[in-house]
């Protein structure tokens, strides 16, 4: 245990001496390794110890947070002192038996990494180096290769009497290819993570992975730029759910609503996508990189139906933000660490598969442009509008997949987009990444099936004329 | 308090020499913050922060290994050196892994302004509040405010290595956020404004206030564009965006392992001549300014592109050592937490002649570009972008009507040789600064 019960129960004493209507205190003991390498070395190994907790007290709509690094009685006690230093009311008697919570979901890891050798981590980078200069030759300029792996250990407790001890563990492997022919540099990216251990690299070998990373930034050399202009849009379920994420995801935060920065706000029971459209977020899907048993304030996590055949059904919810709507949070409370507040956010989103055979759908679109990998994006959620990066991308012609072009951008506002949604296939593919609001990054995952766009704006240095075969509407 | 904290790194250092490590560097660091969010004239997060960590950086055999610790109890710190060193047996090793020697003097700059601390709490509240009112009584139409707030922080750092370097430092730094929406006719845009500075007599909340708001009403009944290729204006913040994506291509780091855009083209025209860019580790009043980097080289300043003509890059001990030259002062640390990687100090564009009014008025049909969405998207390798856009149409030289829905595309070499115009209004965003630039010719699509 990182910090003995009794103790907790006083520092939560302490923080509600001048009064509030809540406390808890997030502990938090993470060990992290890191290995990077770049141009046939292994450049880097770090490991991490970051030990440190996290003090609040919420009174009515103010928060008072504070955090340290210093988990001594002492310590604690100090920064429980300055949280209460933000109000002024009587003391808030709080009589504490701290309950365990139990978590509704278990999630088992096969291979602990803190239980693997660093030399056998650093091969897997060594590996992914070498598979990717042999299946690219001399045009492969560069190979960087990182792995990480984090386990966290958490404690939470809160002036509702709730315990919950928690370990996390999570494993990332990517590799980012470098390729060149002239003067033309392109590049290609693949990563897998995931709540597990070690086995992570049994699913997604480096090798493997490192191949397709290859032969994805030779493609983008031998590609065409991409076009400009309006067009309908095919995502492959294999490109991942960047699109859901900031069409939607971002939209559907409790806090963004209650701040009236989100298109759906008061929008909850109204049609807000096409009827065939459901979205999930669901952080007790096993080993996803977005998993989780309780989120960061002790809440269990479950499954959440944000939008249900085109209804809008539930947004993601923290306490603070629960609490405003007097209702229970949903379990979506999450921080990057004991250095920040919880704040609504999203697990593994997903849009729900439905009955459509993949290739059927691009046939039957005929002209437009055929997304097979997802980058970054970004979102306005007060607007909508968004925007995201296609790692790779081809263009259809006649019901087929014509050639790859390179340097497209896809943009539209969430809201239209999701109405514009005409068809959806029976397969579903998650992408990993970091979200980032706030100023704090959580892991996340997400997930479409092949969907048809009635159109998006697809931004391009091509000129979408030119290109003959694709169809401006 | 930092004498007691640099013994800690000294002990640190001499422990992983015992373990068997040639040389070792220890980089402690102490900082406290405050952060006050205020919504309807009350606060609604006030939050505290006490921050320490070590990182320990060691060469054993030629290999650097690496490890932190906010834990800075003693049987933490001795556990760390034998972590640090046992990981260097697993890195590559490469004759240039080296720490750097002890140099006579640092800069003396002006870092730590004692009114930032000495203002109350109470006080500091109040500026937040007059954040938040004077963008709400800016324009009526200032529906919601997503947050007004006022951070500071201070931190002292401590560098010490095997070599003999001892040395440390204090900074603070204060500033204000805010970010809102307008609405009119149910349509809503958002607008946001942001200053830091190293003095606190400086800030200005009435001004920052106004300027999200301004930003924010202006985009009403913003609407989309057909597919063209027009002159751009970018407003300092975007052009900043865009200088950011040149920064890793400028290290030699990134030349060195063949992923520079500038690779061999020392000498040659790679800007527009009205283009020169720096980078300035001891700029007076610099967010980034300190005595020395993350390995304690003294910091200096850098012309990297003058007149358009590129002049050379940044670099740290390690990629110094590479070439035979001196490092830059740019082993930059994120944190205790990371290793000094070449980086990016206070890194910008110089100003020119022009008022960013002459540069618009100059321009007959163009667009003024006042925001970009996912510049973290634009690849800094091949320097190819593509971003989501907003702005506010040029036509004869006049701001005419707000544009969204768009997306900007091009490469950021021609983005660079085609800058015919750069304003005198040079204003940083952290790290970054840069004034109003004028684009030749970019394509935008709608």
């Amino acid at each position: 245990m990182l910090v003995e019960k009794g103790l907790l129960k006083e520092v939560l004493d302490q923080a509600l001496e001048k009064g509030g209507d809540f406390a808890d205190i997030f502990v938090e003991y993470k060990k992290t390794t890191g290995i990077s390498l770049e141009g046939g070395r292994v450049e880097r190994v770090h490991s991490g110890t970051d030990v440190g907790a996290g003090i609040r007290v919420v009174s009515g709509d103010t928060t008072s947070y504070a955090y340290t690094n210093d988990l001594s009685r002492e310590g604690l006690l100090q920064a429980a002192g300055i949280v209460a230093h933000a109000f002024s009311g009587p003391r808030k008697e709080c009589s504490l038996d701290l309950r365990r919570l139990r978590p509704v979901v278990e999630f088992t890891i096969a291979e602990r990494p803190d239980e693997v050798k660093t030399e056998q981590k650093a091969r897997a980078v060594q590996e992914a180096d070498r598979a990717a200069r042999e299946a690219g030759g001399d045009r492969i300029k560069q190979v960087i290769a990182t792995y990480g792996d984090v386990v966290q250990k958490v404690v939470m407790a809160n002036s509702r009497g709730e315990y919950v001890e928690d370990e996390r563990i999570r494993t990332r492997f990517a590799v980012q290819v470098v390729a060149a022919e002239g003067s033309l540099i392109q590049t290609g990216y693949e990563a897998a993570g995931a709540l597990a251990g070690f086995e992570l690299l049994k699913e997604h070998q480096p090798a493997a992975m490192a191949e397709v990373a290859a032969r994805r930034a030779l493609g983008l050399l031998e590609a065409r730029p991409a076009p400009a202009g309006r067009m309908p849009v095919v995502m492959s379920g294999e490109a991942g759910g960047t699109m859901v994420h900031e069409a939607c995801g971002h939209g559907l935060e409790a806090d963004l609503v209650q701040k009236g920065l989100s298109v759906y706000a008061r929008k909850k029971g109204q049609k807000v996508a096409a009827d065939i459209v459901t979205v999930i977020d669901d952080p007790t899907l096993p080993g996803r990189y977005g998993s989780y048993r309780f989120d960061d304030e002790g809440v269990p996590a479950r499954r959440t139906v944000l939008i249900e055949n085109g209804e809008l059904t539930d947004y993601m919810y923290d306490r603070v933000t629960a609490s405003r709507e007097e209702r229970e949070s949903n379990g979506h409370g999450r921080r990057e660490s004991y250095q920040h507040k919880p704040i609504p956010r999203m697990g593994n989103t997903y849009v729900a598969p439905g009955k459509m055979d993949p290739e059927e759908i691009i046939r039957e679109v005929k002209n437009g442009l055929l997304v097979k990998k997802m980058g970054g994006g970004q979102v306005n959620t007060t607007t909508g509008d968004f925007v995201f990066d296609v790692a790779e991308g081809y263009l259809i012609v006649d019901g087929d997949v014509g050639p790859m072009v390179r340097g497209a951008t896809l943009a539209g506002n969430g809201p239209e987009v999701l109405r514009n949604v005409r068809m959806i296939g029976r397969d579903l593919g998650f992408t990993i990444g970091t979200c980032g609001k706030d100023g704090q990054g959580v892991p996340v995952s997400d997930a479409q099936p092949t969907m048809f766009i009635g159109e998006l704006v697809v931004g391009g240095t091509g000129h979408a004329g030119s290109k003959g075969k694709v169809k401006r509407v | 308090m930092l004498s007691g904290t640099l013994d800690i790194a000294l002990w640190a250092v001499e422990k992983a020499r015992s373990l068997g490590a040639e040389q070792a560097e220890g980089y402690i660091s102490f900082g406290r913050e405050l952060v006050v969010e205020v919504r309807d004239g009350k606060v609604e997060t006030l939050k505290t922060a006490r921050e320490q960590g070590l990182g320990l950086r060691v060469i054993a055999g030629r290999r650097v290994g690496f490890a932190y610790t906010s834990d800075l109890r003693r049987e933490v710190v001795e556990e760390l050196a034998a972590r640090a060193v046992s990981n260097a047996a697993s890195t590559s090793p490469d004759p240039c892994n080296r720490l750097p020697a002890p140099v006579p003097e640092y800069p003396v700059l002006d870092l730590y302004d004692r009114a930032i601390l000495a203002a109350t709490v109470e006080e500091k509240i109040e500026m937040a509040r007059a954040l938040e009112k004077s963008a709400r009584e800016y324009d009526r139409r200032v529906r919601a405010v997503e947050t007004a707030a006022y951070h500071d922080g201070e931190v002292e750092v401590g560098l010490v290595n095997s070599l003999g370097i001892k040395a440390s430092y204090r900074g603070a730094y204060c500033g204000l956020y805010i970010s809102l929406v307008a609405e009119e006719d149910g349509e809503a845009q958002t607008g946001f404004a942001v200053d830091y500075t190293l003095k606190f007599a400086l800030l200005d909340p009435v001004k920052v206030g106004r300027e999200a708001a301004q930003k924010a009403v202006r985009m009403l009944g913003a609407r989309s564009l057909a597919a063209q290729r027009v002159p751009v204006v970018l407003e300092p913040y975007v052009a900043a965006g865009f200088l950011g994506l040149l920064g890793p291509a400028l290290t030699a780091e990134a030349v060195q392992k063949k992923r520079s855009l500038f690779a061999g083209r020392v000498g040659q025209e790679v800007a527009s001549p009205q283009v020169t860019v720096v980078d300035d580790g001891a700029m007076e009043g610099g967010l980034a300014s300190a005595p020395f980097d993350g390995e304690g080289v003294p910091t200096g300043r850098t012309v990297l592109i003058e007149g358009g003509i590129l002049q050379g890059f940044l670099h740290n001990t390690y990629t110094a050592a590479k070439e035979g030259v001196s490092s830059t002062g740019n082993g930059v640390r994120g944190s205790f937490k990371a290793t000094p990687e070449v980086g990016t100090t206070n890194f910008f564009i110089r100003p020119g002649a022009s008022s960013p009014e002459e540069l618009i008025r100059n321009t007959p049909r163009g667009l003024y570009v006042t925001e970009v969405l996912g510049m973290h998207t634009a690849n800094p390798i091949s320097g190819d972008f593509s971003v989501g856009a907003t702005g506010i149409l040029i036509e004869n030289g006049e701001l005419t009507r707000p544009v969204r829905g768009i997306t900007i595309a091009g490469n950021i070499l021609d983005l660079l040789k085609n800058i015919d115009g750069v304003g005198n209004d040079l204003k940083f965003f952290g790290g970054k600064g840069s004034p109003t630039i004028r684009v030749a010719g970019v394509s935008v699509s709608g």
